[in-house]
């Protein structure tokens, strides 16, 4: 069994679902763009094909080709091998995505995704620079240990972030029974959302069971609009600056650092952690909310379980 | 570099070249001016427990600054279509006055200098820098 490129031949209609989205958002008044936004946006996707190239993709293919060898059994590449590797790699995406929100390490790579205000197709497209090696590794590779073929492995992997191009868009509103299951433009404007009633929630690549299974789930609310972005938004559009700020941060903040302690949670701990609480982590911030407009916690409905914490910077 | 991978880098270039000219040409949109109503409004989202009690606006409507009841300062700029925050205790924000203009830049990443120019502006750079004052 092949397995083609299918970001590559996606490229295209890319391309078209842009510029539709461009002209039905004037036609219906609904959804906003910015050049300078979109060209950030369309810079950074650019960058992050092109920055494998510079030794990631090469260390990527021999850490699994190395797994494989030492895989606990072969798995066929047959139809429902591909199947069941589709579900495995998105219970995978949501865990390494919602890691991604909750430490800082992860953090500073997935800001770059979040970092815009707006959100439409070419936000899908706002990509890391960094942090794909290690993630990857980290989170692709018992697929591989397990008996998946690597190319299996990345083949379902493109086919979970095609599937999440088209869900970046405000033009579709919801989608009836189709939200039960699968990962909607809705449910994925919940999770672009710096609400704190909607911070921490919708991490799923294709399927939103997920999320309904772990407790993160959150219905968008028609009386309140998404405001996308990140908590302490950025003032500029300047790639570079997108790519690495949150690098930056890390870096001033280990440099001050006095303890192993604070080494830890500066690098690893929540985004937004700080030692004396002088920054917000996302659980502050919901309860800064609920404290000034004097309402329960927005996520009361989960709280049984610990809220994962939403960037904060 | 193969060729192939110049000329799909020559291609993508192309293509976002096309996506931003329709995106600028369809959507002409001017930035909205800081103004005390937008920069307020927005502060109340980002820092709901900020109360400003006094602003300074600049009148090119690039940013506003204002003080919180608690001593706080807050920086509203704009960006695009869209405004930005930050707040800061009111130790940790330095400025610079000339000539009418107040020149704040923040240290955080991801934050940039601003210009504010106002009437106030001299006076306000003695309140964020007292040392100014003597």
């Amino acid at each position: 069994m092949e397995f083609p490129d299918i970001i590559k031949y996606a490229v295209p209609a890319f391309l078209i679902l842009v510029i539709a989205e461009i002209i039905a958002a004037r036609v219906m008044k609904r959804g906003r763009y910015d050049a300078r936004d979109s060209a950030a946006s369309l810079a950074m996707g650019f960058g992050s094909e092109l920055a494998p190239l510079l030794g990631g993709g090469a260390i990527l293919a021999a850490v699994f080709a190395a797994a494989y060898e030492f895989r606990l059994m072969t798995i066929p590449n047959a139809w429902w091998a591909v199947v069941l590797c589709f579900v495995l790699d998105d219970l995978r995406y949501y865990w390494w995505h919602r890691i991604s929100h909750e430490r800082r390490w992860f953090w500073a790579s997935h800001v770059v995704h979040h970092s815009s205000q707006h959100y439409n197709l070419t936000t899908a497209l706002r990509q890391t620079w960094t942090g794909q090696v290690i993630g990857t590794i980290l989170f692709r590779t018992p697929l591989i240990f397990l008996g998946f073929h690597p190319a299996m492995v990345f083949f379902v992997g493109a086919i979970n972030l095609l599937y999440q191009f088209w869900i970046h868009t405000e033009l579709i509103n919801r989608m009836g029974p189709f939200e039960w299951i699968m990962n909607t433009p809705s449910h994925h404007r919940v999770h672009h959302a710096t609400n704190p009633k909607y911070l921490d929630a919708n991490y799923a690549g294709t399927l939103i069971i997920w999320d309904r299974l772990f407790g993160t789930f959150i219905e968008e609310d028609a009386r309140e609009k998404p405001r996308y972005g990140i908590v302490k938004n950025l003032g500029t559009f300047n790639p570079l600056v997108i790519s690495f700020h949150e690098w930056i941060g890390i870096a001033k903040d280990l440099f001050k650092s006095r303890s192993l302690k604070e080494v830890l949670g500066y690098t690893f701990g929540p985004p937004g952690w700080s030692p004396d609480g002088s920054r917000l982590t996302s659980k502050m911030i919901k309860e800064r909310w609920a404290r000034v407009h004097g309402e329960e916690r927005p996520d009361a409905a989960s709280a049984a379980t610990e809220p994962a914490p939403q960037p904060a910077e | 570099m193969t060729s192939s991978l110049v000329i799909e880098s020559l291609i993508s270039i192309a293509a976002i070249g096309l996506m931003v000219g329709l995106a600028w040409f369809v959507f002409k949109t001017p930035s909205p001016a800081v103004t005390e109503q937008n920069a307020r409004e927005r502060l109340a989202f980002d820092e709901p427990d900020f109360e400003p009690v006094s602003w300074l606006i600049d009148r090119q409507g690039r940013a506003a600054l204002a003080e919180g009841s608690n001593g706080d300062l807050a920086l509203v700029s704009r960006l695009g279509l869209d405004l930005v925050t930050r707040r800061y205790p009111a130790s940790a924000l330095k400025a610079a006055e000339r000539d009418g203009v107040l020149t704040v830049a923040p240290q955080d990443p991801g934050a940039r200098a601003v210009r504010l120019a106002a009437d106030e502006a001299a006076q306000w750079a003695r309140k964020l820098d007292p040392s100014v004052a003597s």
